[in-house]
């Protein structure tokens, strides 16, 4: 299935979890906010959270701001 | 007689944002340093509590790289998350229930701004993302002109901070209008803050002087020659303004008073 991270286009099996995805992509679970399709997944919810086909992903850190 | 000492007299001078309480009057912003460590030293020079942070996409191609909690501990400062970057009110609600997603911090600085030049807040959009978030349960601290008539507002609305500009956003010009700042202070019972466009110290102490509960800055240490001693200049700058609005200042007269008694040579 196809997935948009962050904008960018990328290919992945089926059935993959929100959880799995932030691992696989190597993100620091621990900071990272995760919207899908524009609606917040909380971090307890994200390991029983399937991804579809054409899910539109984003992740979100903390940066520097004033 | 013992002096009052500097920490007796802050221990005394708190105050509170939604019932959270705080004795430093400089909240420093962490945008725009050379380094998140310069960064994180500044922070400790200014003897800050509450820490503006933004939020944006991860960047996927550095897997694992520090992030910006790695250099604030949001154990010792409040972060203050910020919508910086929006355009409407739709996008600065978005933003502020994705920082509040990160279970680490409930306050918002709302930011909604107008257009990309001038970076002035769009009032009517600030003004409905603050009816929205105060709902909502956020304590929302709101970037605004310094227009009187916004300003309470935005009170009104329930804000529980109001934070008109001294002049736009990373212009360093100081408060081009403290007459409005002191019109504002009149009239509104919440935490008034300046917020932005402060380039110095001495902006930073004319801006306490005026009375305000504390000034919010970013650019003026980060892109300072030497951000670490601004930031040690800024902590001053604050202290010393704050005391100086405390301590009353004199009457300006148009000709002088003698210091030494003029007579009994």
């Amino acid at each position: 299935m196809e997935l948009t991270i962050n904008g960018e286009n990328k290919k992945f099996d089926e059935g993959l979890s929100l959880e799995e995805l932030i691992q696989s992509l190597g993100v620091r679970k621990e900071t990272v906010v995760a919207e899908v399709n524009r609606k917040i997944v909380q971090a307890g919810e994200r390991s029983r959270f399937k991804l579809t086909h054409g899910d539109q992903v984003e992740l979100i850190q903390f940066v520097g701001g004033g | 007689m013992m002096a009052e000492t500097m920490e007796k007299i802050q221990a005394q001078d708190t105050y509170k944002i939604n019932g959270k309480l705080f004795t430093s009057r400089l909240l420093v912003g962490t945008g725009k340093y050379a380094s998140n460590e310069l960064m994180a030293q500044c922070l400790e020079a200014s003897g800050t509590e509450i820490v503006t942070i933004a939020l944006r996409r991860v960047n996927l191609d550095n897997k694992g790289e520090k992030t910006l909690l790695d250099f604030v501990d949001p154990k010792r400062y409040t972060l203050l998350p910020n919508t910086a970057g929006c355009y409407s009110a739709e996008e600065a609600i978005r933003v502020a229930h994705l920082a509040r997603a990160t279970g680490i911090s409930d306050f918002v600085k709302l930011e909604v701004l107008y257009d990309e030049k001038t970076l002035l807040p769009d009032p009517i959009a600030t003004l409905e993302a603050t009816q929205v978030l105060v709902k909502e349960g956020f304590t929302v601290m709101t970037y605004t002109s310094d227009d009187p008539v916004m300003a309470q507002k935005l009170e009104q609305a329930g804000a529980h901070a109001v934070m008109p500009a001294g002049s736009p956003i990373g212009s360093g010009q100081g408060v081009l209008n403290p007459n409005n700042i002191r019109i504002i202070l009149e009239k509104l019972k919440c935490p008034v803050l300046i917020d932005a466009g402060v380039g110095s110290a001495s902006d930073v102490a004319v801006a306490m002087e005026l009375g305000v509960m504390a000034v919010l800055l970013n650019t003026a240490i980060a892109h300072a020659k030497d951000p670490l001693k601004m930031a040690h200049a800024m902590r001053h700058a604050t202290e010393a303004g704050r005391l100086s609005y405390l301590a009353g200042r004199i009457p300006k007269k148009l000709y002088a008073q003698a210091s030494t008694p003029q007579k009994d040579f």
